[in-house]
């Protein structure tokens, strides 16, 4: 059903630049580094996803999760490694960021409309039946400040899926939630997942990673310590740190 | 009688204040775009356009209005050889003067917008200029608004200063009255006129700002 919403554009589709033919992946990272000033965030990082994958990445805070993220859509750039991006990114933040002086759905429809230039009214139209998806189709009007915490991180899904991206980014989606809220969020996630979008999340909710996740990647100290399917990840891991860092919850 | 200043005089102080207006209008129009270049330019990331724009604040923040109107006013005709009208030397010494606080203030409410409205404008692949124009300055309005309309309070009294190059506003027009007729209550009219021309502004800043600030906080819940 949301992918439906999102792929209801009769009109062209932007040219997404993937290869078919040449490869499945979407994202491909060769040896990431990332340093700030003495600061070392990222230690050669070697990531890839590929399409319909669903990736969640793991791991204490300061381990470099976040940075690998903000590498891949460029809002932080490596300073040695490779970015190899086949499609369109799309980002939802601890934080929101909604736009305050748009309402809801002006937030969903204006990079869709004055970045990749598609008509108004489908636009709109799929905006609404994004809200409806995320059960917010009360609040097209409302703005941000009038919403709570985790209607404001569902708007931001609806916003990052309007842009009908081929990758979605989470960087800590429910982080800055109350736990209570938190569920509503992790459950339009599941939905897309359901629908195999393809997404990377940075996450601490360790239920959603095990129970949602194709891979789940453990990173500390700037570097990946281990990866692979939630099952081996969660019952059977292999590095004192990822035993201790599970331990913890 | 209190009155007969006024009902005597009232057409030359409609004259002054007219040029009150003139000027007063004249600086709004160009000096409140013009700062905004100039604050952008401030904070560019190259280095000698924000050398041009953080000198060009210092220098009209840093010297006195008077002075740079005499500055000009002598200038121009002078090592330019053109000799533009008073009117327009003394606007266009108000225009880059007011220009270099408008700027400030932009700047500052720039820079007070959080870092992840940048981000989220990143992401979802605005240009620059679209994040400036689309996201930044709706949200930098409200919190400039109440220091942009204090400077433009203070621009309806310095206009004032126009009267020392010989321009006819209220000011010189009052001190003519009074010279000519030794009837000082013409001092209390002129305030009058200051203070109801500021009325206007307060009013219209009070509408203004109700305007920024309808998407704050309704809360709901």
């Amino acid at each position: 059903m949301i992918l439906s919403a999102i792929n209801n554009y009769s009109s062209e589709q932007v040219n997404r630049n993937i290869a078919e033919s040449d490869s499945d992946k979407i994202l491909e990272m060769r040896g990431i580094v990332k340093k700030y000033g003495d600061f070392t965030a990222l230690k050669g990082v070697d990531f890839s996803v590929k399409k319909r994958e669903i990736v969640t990445i793991i791991g204490p805070s300061g381990s470099g999760k976040s940075t690998l993220l903000r590498c891949v859509n460029g809002l932080t750039e490596p300073t040695k490694g490779e970015v190899l991006l086949n499609g369109r990114t799309s980002m939802v933040f601890q934080h929101f960021n909604l736009f305050p002086h748009m309402t809801c759905l002006e937030n969903i429809t204006y990079a869709p409309v004055k970045v990749l230039k598609w008509p108004r009214e489908q636009v709109v139209e799929n905006a609404r039946k994004l809200l409806e998806m995320v059960n917010l189709s009360d609040k097209a009007d409302a703005y941000p400040a009038q919403i709570s915490g985790g209607q404001k991180q569902r708007v931001a899904i609806a916003r990052s899926l309007a842009m009908k991206p081929d990758l979605m980014l989470f960087d800590e989606p429910t982080s800055a939630l109350d736990p209570e809220i938190i569920g509503s969020v992790l459950n339009v996630m599941k939905e897309l997942a359901k629908e195999h979008m393809t997404m990377v999340v940075v996450t601490h909710e360790m239920s959603f990673a095990r129970d949602v996740s194709d891979r789940t990647v453990f990173m500390a100290d700037g570097k990946i310590l281990e990866e692979g399917k939630p099952e081996e990840i969660f019952s059977n891991p292999k590095t004192d740190r990822l035993k201790a860092f599970l331990s913890s919850f | 009688m209190i009155l007969k200043p006024l009902i005597e005089n009232w057409q030359l102080l409609l004259e002054g204040t007219v040029m009150v207006i003139k000027l007063f209008l004249t600086t709004i129009v160009f000096s409140l775009p013009l700062g905004l270049p100039i604050a952008l330019g401030a904070n560019s990331r190259i280095y000698p356009i924000r050398l041009l724009c953080q000198g060009y604040v210092w220098i009209f923040r840093g010297t006195p209005l008077l002075m740079q109107m005499f500055f000009f006013y002598f200038f121009i005709p002078i090592n330019i050889g053109v000799a533009p009208s008073l009117f327009s030397t003394i606007a266009f010494t108000f225009v880059l003067n007011y220009a270099a606080y408008f700027a400030e203030i932009y700047r500052g409410g720039i820079n007070s917008i959080d870092r992840g409205q940048f981000e989220a404008a990143h992401s979802l692949g605005l240009t620059k200029w679209q994040t400036t124009r689309d996201i930044v300055l709706p949200q930098t309005m409200k919190a400039i608004l109440p220091s942009i309309f204090n400077e433009v309070i203070t621009l309806v009294k310095d206009t004032a200063l126009a009267q020392t190059l010989g321009m006819m506003e209220l000011m010189k027009v009052t001190y003519g009255i009074v010279n000519r007729t030794s009837m000082t209550t013409i001092f209390l009219y002129t305030a009058i006129i200051y203070l109801l021309l500021n009325l206007i502004i307060t009013l219209v800043a009070g509408k203004l700002e109700a305007h920024f600030s309808r998407y704050d906080a309704k809360e709901e819940f």
